[in-house]
C-alpha cells in the first residue's frame, strides 16, 4: 500500500480531550478575567489618584495612569487590541523599524496602516537599535509593548525617561482575552473588552467544538518565509502551532526541537504534508515559495493542496488571529466543516 | 680523478607524496561513500545506495530501488528525490567550491607569499554579498532566486576582483600595497552591506544566513556550471605552479628564469577571483577552507607549487565535504550554515599559525 493509499488518520483521542480541556480554560480563564480582573491580575487601585497598579505578561509589577491620553504601542499585536477597544485616538506612537529607514513598512501592512490611520509622525525606533529620543518626542504617559523590545531597554523607558511600561506578550492563545481584559481595565473600557473577549471566546469554542466532530486530522506544514535552504515554520509552544491545532490541523512541526525552525526539503519531502498554507504579504506571494527547493515535488503542491494567508493571521497573537485566522485555516483545511 | 657526489634522489620524495595523495585520495572517497546517508532527513544505508544504483545505472539496476527493504513505494519516492535531487548535487557542490576556494588560497598565498593569504582577504567575496544582498533586499525576481542570487553575487564578487585588478596594474602595484588595498576594500564593502541592510531590514535574516555559506542552492544544473568553470580556471592555475615556485626566490631570480613576475601576479590574481566568485556565487561565504588546505598541503608534501596549487584543490574539496557531514552529524535534522563548521576548524588552525610565525620570528633573537 502506498502512502497515497492511506486512510487518514484519525483525530487522536489525546488530542480531542487537550481540545475541549482548551475550551473549558478558554472559557473559564475569559469569564474570571472578565467578572474578576483585579484578583486575575492583580490589578489594583493604588494610593495615588487615578492611578492603577497591574501585572503585566511578563510578571512585573507597574503602576500605570489610569485611562492614559497618550499612549505609544510598540507592537502591531498591541495596535489590534487598541483598535478594536475603539482607543485608537489615545495612541500617539507605534513601533518602526526605523522611521528614517524602513518605517511603518516593516512592521504593518498596507491595509493595516490605512485602517488604523497610521502616519510615519507616530513612528518609536525600535530597529536597528532603540532611540529613546523619538518616544520622548511623542510624550506618551503610557508604553504598551512586546518583547518587540528588550527588557533592558523597557527598564530604560521607565527609570530613564519615567514612563511606565506595560509588556503585553501573551504566551497563549487564550492569554490574547487576558491581555484584551488588561487593556479594558487600564483605559476604563471593560464592557467593550468583554464584548470583544465574548466574541474571541465564542470564536474559540467553535473551533474546538468543530474539532470535536471531525474525523480526522490533515497533516499541514504552516510556512511564513523561505530560502534556498528550506521553510520557515512554527515549532511547539507557538502561536502558530496553537493556530494549526485548533483549526484541526497536525503541524508537521510538532516535534521540532526549536521554536521557529526552518524544514529543509528532505523533511519537508519525507513528512509530506497534506496541506501546505504559506503567509503572505510583506513582500511574499505564492511565486516565492514556488522558488523554493523543490516546491514542485512536495505532494500538496502536486494535488493544489495550497492556501496563502496574510501573514498577519499567523504570527501575530492578537485578536485578528483568532477572529480571522482560526477561521480562515479551519476553512482551507476542512472546507465541509460547519 | 675528481667525482661529484650524487646529487640528492628525489625518488623517496616523489614516492612520499604518492603514498600522501594516494591516503588523500582514500580519505575523500570514504568521505563521499558516507555522505550520502548524512543529511537532515536519515535515509536508511541500503536504500541510499539501491537508489544510487538504480540512478546511476539509469534503471537497469534496482528497477525498484526500495525493493527488499521495509519502505514504501511513496517514501520510496521521496527518498530518490532526497538522495539524488538533494543529497548528491549537495556533496558534489561542497567538492567543487572545497576544490576552488583550496586552490585559490593556495595561488594567492604564493603570489602574496604570505601564508596568512586566503581568497577572502582582498574584499572578492564581500562584493559577493553584496551582490547576494541586492536579491535579498530588494526582493528582486526572488521567484527565480535559484538563477539571480548566483549570478548577481558572482558578478560582485568579479567586479570587486576587477577592482582590486586595477589597482595593481596602477601606481601603488607593490605586494604589500595590494594586500592593504584589499583588506580596506573589504571594510568598504562591508560597510556598505551594512548600509544597505540598515535601509532594508526586510531580508536581512536571509543575508545574515547567507553570510555564514550553505549548499542549499546545490542542484544538477548549478554544479555542472560550477564544475565546468571551476576545472578550467582549476586547470589554469595549476599551470602556474612553476612561476609561483620561482616567484618564491624573489622577482629578479624569476626575472632571471624568463619569468614576468608582475604580469604572472596579475593572471593568478585573476584566476583566483574568478574561482572565489564562483564558490561565493553558489554557496555564500565559506572561510578558512582557502586558508587552511594549502598549509596542510605544504605540511606533507612541502612547498613545491606545482602540487600545492592541484593538492590545496584536494583537500579543501573533502575539507568542506567533512564539514557538510559533521554539521549533519552534531546536530542531525538541522540546518545550520556550513561556514560556522568550517570557522570552528579554520580558527583554531589560524591561530596555531600566528603561534608558529611568531616562534619563527622570534628565533634567532637573544
Amino acid at each position: 500500500m502506498s502512502l497515497n493509499d492511506r486512510d487518514p488518520p484519525p483525530a487522536p483521542a489525546r488530542r480531542t480531550v487537550s481540545l475541549a480541556v482548551f475550551a473549558v480554560v478558554v472559557l473559564v480563564v475569559a469569564g474570571a478575567a472578565i467578572a474578576a480582573t483585579a484578583g486575575y491580575y492583580a490589578l489594583r487601585p493604588t494610593s495615588t489618584p487615578g492611578t492603577l497598579t497591574v501585572t503585566d505578561d511578563l510578571g512585573r509589577t507597574v503602576t500605570v495612569p489610569y485611562d492614559p491620553a497618550r499612549v505609544a504601542v510598540l507592537s502591531p499585536s498591541i495596535m489590534d487590541v487598541m483598535f478594536r477597544l475603539g482607543l485608537r485616538s489615545h495612541v500617539v506612537g507605534v513601533d518602526c523599524y526605523a522611521a528614517a529607514l524602513g518605517g511603518l513598512s516593516d512592521d504593518y501592512s498596507p491595509d493595516q496602516v490605512a485602517l488604523w490611520n497610521l502616519s510615519p509622525s507616530m513612528c518609536v525606533q525600535v530597529g536597528p537599535t532603540f532611540a529613546p529620543e523619538t518616544l520622548v518626542n511623542l510624550t506618551p504617559a503610557l508604553v504598551l509593548a512586546s518583547t518587540i523590545v528588550s527588557v533592558a531597554e523597557v527598564e530604560e523607558i521607565t527609570n530613564t525617561l519615567g514612563i511606565p511600561v506595560v509588556m503585553l506578550q501573551p504566551p497563549t492563545l487564550s492569554g490574547i482575552l487576558v491581555d484584551v481584559s488588561l487593556v479594558g481595565e487600564i483605559f476604563g473600557v471593560g464592557s467593550k473588552a468583554e464584548t470583544l473577549n465574548g466574541q474571541l471566546s465564542l470564536e474559540l469554542y467553535n473551533a474546538t467544538e468543530i474539532d470535536q466532530s471531525l474525523p480526522s486530522f490533515p497533516t499541514v506544514l504552516v510556512t511564513y518565509s523561505v530560502d534556498a535552504n528550506g521553510y520557515w515554520t512554527f515549532g511547539p509552544g507557538t502561536f502558530g502551532e496553537s493556530l494549526i491545532e485548533i483549526a484541526g490541523g497536525s503541524s508537521i512541526s510538532a516535534n521540532a526541537t526549536t521554536p521557529y525552525p526552518e524544514l529543509s526539503p528532505a523533511q519537508v519531502l519525507v513528512s509530506d504534508p497534506d496541506w501546505i498554507v504559506y503567509g503572505v504579504g510583506f513582500g511574499l506571494n505564492e511565486s516565492t515559495y514556488a522558488g523554493g527547493p523543490l516546491w514542485s515535488q512536495f505532494t500538496a503542491v502536486k494535488m493544489g493542496n495550497l492556501s496563502g494567508m496574510d501573514s498577519n493571521w499567523l504570527t501575530e497573537p492578537d485578536p485578528t488571529m483568532v477572529l480571522e485566522g482560526i477561521p480562515a485555516l479551519l476553512a482551507v483545511l476542512h472546507p465541509s466543516a460547519p | 680523478m675528481v667525482t661529484s657526489s650524487a646529487p640528492p634522489r628525489p625518488a623517496p620524495r616523489v614516492s612520499r607524496s604518492v603514498v600522501i595523495g594516494l591516503s588523500i585520495g582514500a580519505i575523500a572517497v570514504l568521505v563521499f561513500v558516507l555522505s550520502p546517508l548524512l543529511g537532515s532527513v536519515s535515509v536508511p544505508p541500503r536504500d541510499v545506495f539501491q537508489i544510487l544504483l538504480h540512478q546511476l545505472s539509469g534503471g537497469a539496476l534496482f528497477a525498484q530501488p526500495c525493493a527488499g527493504t521495509p519502505v514504501s513505494p511513496r517514501l520510496c519516492g521521496a527518498y530518490e528525490v532526497i538522495v539524488w535531487q538533494l543529497y548528491l548535487p549537495e556533496i558534489l557542490l561542497a567538492l567543487i567550491v572545497g576544490a576552488a576556494l583550496g586552490i585559490s588560497g593556495g595561488a594567492l598565498q604564493g603570489v602574496f607569499r604570505n601564508p596568512l593569504a586566503d581568497p577572502f582577504l582582498l574584499g572578492i567575496s564581500s562584493g559577493g554579498t553584496i551582490g547576494a544582498a541586492i536579491i535579498y533586499v530588494y526582493q528582486f525576481e526572488v521567484a527565480r532566486a535559484d538563477l539571480f542570487l548566483p549570478l548577481f553575487a558572482f558578478l560582485g564578487s568579479v567586479t570587486t576582483g576587477l577592482v582590486i585588478l586595477g589597482i595593481a596594474r596602477g601606481r601603488f602595484s607593490s605586494v604589500e600595497t595590494l594586500l592593504l588595498a584589499g583588506v580596506a576594500l573589504a571594510n568598504l564593502l562591508s560597510a556598505i552591506l551594512s548600509l544597505v541592510l540598515l535601509y532594508n531590514p526586510v531580508g536581512s535574516e536571509q543575508v545574515t544566513f547567507w553570510l555564514l555559506g550553505g549548499l542549499g542552492l546545490a542542484s544538477w544544473t548549478i554544479d555542472g556550471i560550477a564544475f565546468g568553470a571551476i576545472v578550467v580556471l582549476a586547470t589554469l592555475l595549476s599551470l602556474h605552479g612553476r612561476e609561483l615556485n620561482l616567484i618564491q626566490l624573489g622577482n629578479d631570480i624569476a626575472q632571471s628564469a624568463g619569468v614576468d613576475a608582475r604580469r604572472v601576479r596579475l593572471r593568478l590574481i585573476l584566476l583566483a577571483s574568478m574561482a572565489t566568485a564562483i564558490a561565493v556565487a553558489f554557496t555564500g561565504i565559506i572561510g578558512f577552507v582557502g586558508l587552511v588546505s594549502p598549509h596542510i598541503v605544504r605540511r606533507l608534501v612541502g612547498s613545491d607549487y606545482r602540487i600545492v596549487l592541484p593538492g590545496a584543490a584536494v583537500v579543501g574539496a573533502i575539507f568542506l565535504l567533512g564539514a557538510r557531514d559533521v554539521s549533519y552529524l552534531v546536530f542531525p535534522g538541522s540546518l545550520l550554515p556550513i561556514g560556522i563548521f568550517t570557522a570552528f576548524a579554520g580558527v583554531p588552525f589560524f591561530l596555531y599559525l600566528l603561534y608558529r610565525q611568531r616562534q619563527s620570528s622570534t628565533m634567532g633573537l637573544p
